[in-house]
């Protein structure tokens, strides 16, 4: 990863927003995204209660007083933040970012820092520092990957993902997040894209006559199965915009004769609240997991969405019952289980074309879901390469932390968020980039646009539907369509 | 002067090192109680403890991270937290003094490594000091305690190696010795209060990261009535 920063015309271009909001200029609230037209009034105090509120029904107290103990300001972390490689703007580092909320923890909830703030009189919460606040923890892009690097342990992702929660309950959320999350909630749909349930089936129902078509095979979404194996819900822009991913799925289920359905209760694994709202996070985790009561699966099985799997597996036990729960998979596990087991087969060097795999932080930091995928591409691709730094260490696409949702700020996405992103996928010179998350797609899909770089984002289905074999009776079919054809 | 000089090695050693101790175990119990009532509000208890072993292991042995990242900053402070742990331990000096104080003894550094470390941390200290002078990011990020610490920290090693290596005159010796005695009471006194309280909380870090991420089950009914919100639209 080179240090060279983004050039100051990148830097003009990155930092204003691609639509002027007239809420903003009402708010007088000067960030780069939008925010709901909320009570700007009193808002130090209502910062603290709402603080205060959450330090006495949450875990993060004893997190922030491990924090403030042993932050030794080393700036460490400055060698593997994106964001602050690109920009070089001391307000970017993450140790700097932490420490605005940190400041405000120890001067207004810890007895030291009341003594000392009293005695010297200084400290206090101003309007200006959430004002700040309020940019820099959008600024970040949630990789985590600071907190890989920091020698005492500091997890600066869970300081901002606080910090915007807290900001959240008084009204500073990007709209993007907050809208889609209402509409999820409380809107008719019952998803973040707000897609009726005649719209999902006339697509599903579009996307088995494309495969019948293609394959030669009856590939089907099971809607409604109850008593399935897998209650299936990927994100549901999937819907919308991935066809092929879904395809994928759909044909690795019918090769390997797996039992899964889609239910037209619930059908969106987006879960925004991951990124502004542990509030709406436990919401939204609590409406999956009842869809996957009501249908009765044994487990639920998240598409090809980062934040999504990560929010399911780690909070569907932290809500639903711990171990009790379902489990949770994410389908790039179910697909590569099914490969070890031999139930998937794939051509053999079926893509020739370069062939490079992107990290989604989310599934990828925890060392979670890294090594399947690659096992699953090398089944099936001739040239795999690697980019570096990775798996575990990966960079951010640059649209992370719920940022890509918010269209105002493409420019400061793909100049700085993906800056560090474009040059590694430059490096790898590939043709296809396969992205297993929705939110990863949708970014590198304008970073690659807006940084000319001449490569085709995918998802890691997409590629597997080109190279799956089905069984004898059924790929008999295929060849014989494959001739017609 | 003698008086005062066998006053500070003898009881107000004692002293400082017991608060010292006491102000550790305090941060140390509450942090370790912290984690403990988190652990029983999680609603979530499996924990991948085996990662988090490694990784505290990794960061307390940190020798393969020194060349991937920041190489120089990364070997120079590693090699002052060598002197800086071994040499107020295990110098053939403290362990009599150890001996004196609290009636236990234990194996000693040779004399020349413990010349030698003292004379690393005093270099590899005043290095990062300048490397923080230096660094607009670090010193963008620096409090106060920040700048004090190291030269607070080097200077018992500057009088000590001065008694220990140099021809002295009886009364210089006895002002670099209480000099030497007197700063590292004042920061036995420091440690427990500001960042180097990691020296024992460290090792917690990796648990702590991974346990903090397990929130309680269901708080949004409770965190709603708290703040009047209840029935409130999204």
């Amino acid at each position: 990863m080179g240090a060279t920063h983004i050039t100051e015309q990148e830097r003009e271009k990155a930092l204003t927003s691609v639509k002027k909001s007239e809420v903003i200029e009402k708010q007088k609230l000067n960030v780069r995204y939008h925010v709901e037209n909320y009570d700007a009034t009193d808002r130090p105090r209502r910062f603290l209660e709402a603080f205060a509120a959450i330090l006495k029904h949450t875990n993060y107290r004893f997190a922030l007083d491990h924090f403030i103990r042993v932050s030794a300001k080393c700036s460490r972390c400055t060698a593997q933040c994106p964001v602050y490689l690109a920009t070089g703007d001391n307000r970017d580092i993450p140790c700097y970012r932490s420490e605005l909320l940190l400041s405000v923890y120890r001067r207004h909830f810890t007895v030291g820092g009341a003594f000392r703030g009293r005695l010297f009189d200084n400290g206090e919460l101003t309007d200006k520092m959430i004002q700040e606040m309020a940019e820099s923890f959008w600024n970040c892009t949630a990789c985590r990957r600071c907190t890989l690097e920091c020698p005492v342990g500091i997890d600066h992702a869970l300081i901002t993902h606080l910090g915007r929660f807290i900001l959240s309950e008084i009204g500073i959320a990007p709209r993007a997040l907050v809208v889609s999350t209402r509409e999820q909630l409380e809107g008719k749909t019952g998803n973040t894209s707000a897609i009726p349930v005649p719209a999902l089936l006339d697509t599903l129902e579009f996307l088995e006559e494309d495969m019948k078509e293609e394959k030669g095979v009856d590939i089907k979404f099971p809607m409604d199965v109850e008593n399935s194996e897998y209650l299936f819900v990927p994100a549901v822009s999937d819907f919308l915009m991935e066809a092929e991913t879904l395809m994928g799925i759909a044909a690795v289920f019918k090769a390997t004769g797996g039992s899964w359905t889609i239910s037209t209760g619930y059908y969106d694994a987006i879960n925004y609240g991951l990124f502004y709202s542990d509030r709406m996070m436990e919401r939204i985790i609590r409406k999956l997991y009842a869809e996957s009561e009501r249908m009765k699966t044994k487990a639920i099985l998240i598409g090809e969405c980062g934040h999504a799997s990560r929010s399911a597996k780690y909070y569907v036990p932290v809500h639903c019952g711990g171990d009790k729960a379902r489990p949770v998979f994410n389908i790039m596990e179910y697909t590569h289980r099914m490969l070890k087991e031999g139930k998937l087969k794939l051509k053999p060097d079926c893509i020739t074309d370069t062939v490079t795999y992107h990290d989604p932080c989310n599934i990828a930091r925890q060392g979670w879901i890294v090594d399947q995928p690659r096992e699953i591409i090398r089944a099936f691709c001739k040239n795999f390469v690697e980019m570096t730094p990775r798996k575990r260490e990966n960079i951010c696409c640059g649209g992370g932390g719920g940022t890509v949702s918010i269209d105002e700020i493409r420019s400061y996405r793909t100049t700085v968020g993906g800056r560090a992103k474009a040059d590694q996928i430059r490096a790898t010179g590939a043709k296809y980039l396969i992205a297993p998350c929705a939110n990863c797609k949708k970014q590198l899909r304008e970073l690659v646009e807006d940084q000319g770089i001449d490569c085709e984002v995918v998802g890691l289905h997409d590629l597997i539907y080109k190279a799956i074999i089905f069984d004898k009776d059924e790929s008999k079919q295929t060849m014989q369509v494959e001739r017609k054809g | 002067m003698q008086e005062i000089l066998d006053f500070a090695r003898g009881p107000l050693f004692r002293l400082t090192l017991a608060l010292m101790i006491l102000g550790l175990a305090r941060v140390l119990i509450l942090d370790i109680w912290g984690a403990i009532s988190a652990y029983r509000r999680a609603g979530d208890k499996k924990l991948v403890w085996g990662d988090a072993v490694i990784k505290t292991i990794q960061w307390l042995f940190p020798v393969k991270r020194v060349f991937t990242r920041r190489p120089i900053y990364s070997l120079f402070s590693i090699l002052f937290h060598v002197g800086l742990i071994l040499v107020p331990i295990f110098f053939l000096g403290h362990v009599q003094l150890w001996k004196n104080s609290i009636g236990l003894s234990w194996w000693n550094l040779p004399e020349f490594w413990a010349d030698l470390l003292t004379l690393t941390t005093i270099a590899f200290g005043l290095a990062l000091i300048l490397g923080r002078l230096g660094s607009s990011s670090a010193r963008y990020l620096s409090r106060k305690q920040d700048y004090i610490w190291i030269p607070l920290l080097i200077i018992p090693f500057i009088t000590g190696y001065a008694c220990a290596n140099m021809l002295l005159s009886p009364s210089w010796y006895r002002i670099l010795m209480l000099s030497h005695v007197l700063s590292a009471e004042v920061i036995f006194i420091f440690i427990p209060f500001t960042k180097i309280a990691h020296c024992v909380l460290m090792p917690l870090s990796q648990f702590i990261l991974a346990l903090a991420w397990k929130f309680p089950a269901r708080v949004d009914d409770k965190i709603c009535t708290t703040l009047k919100k209840k029935g409130a639209p999204v």
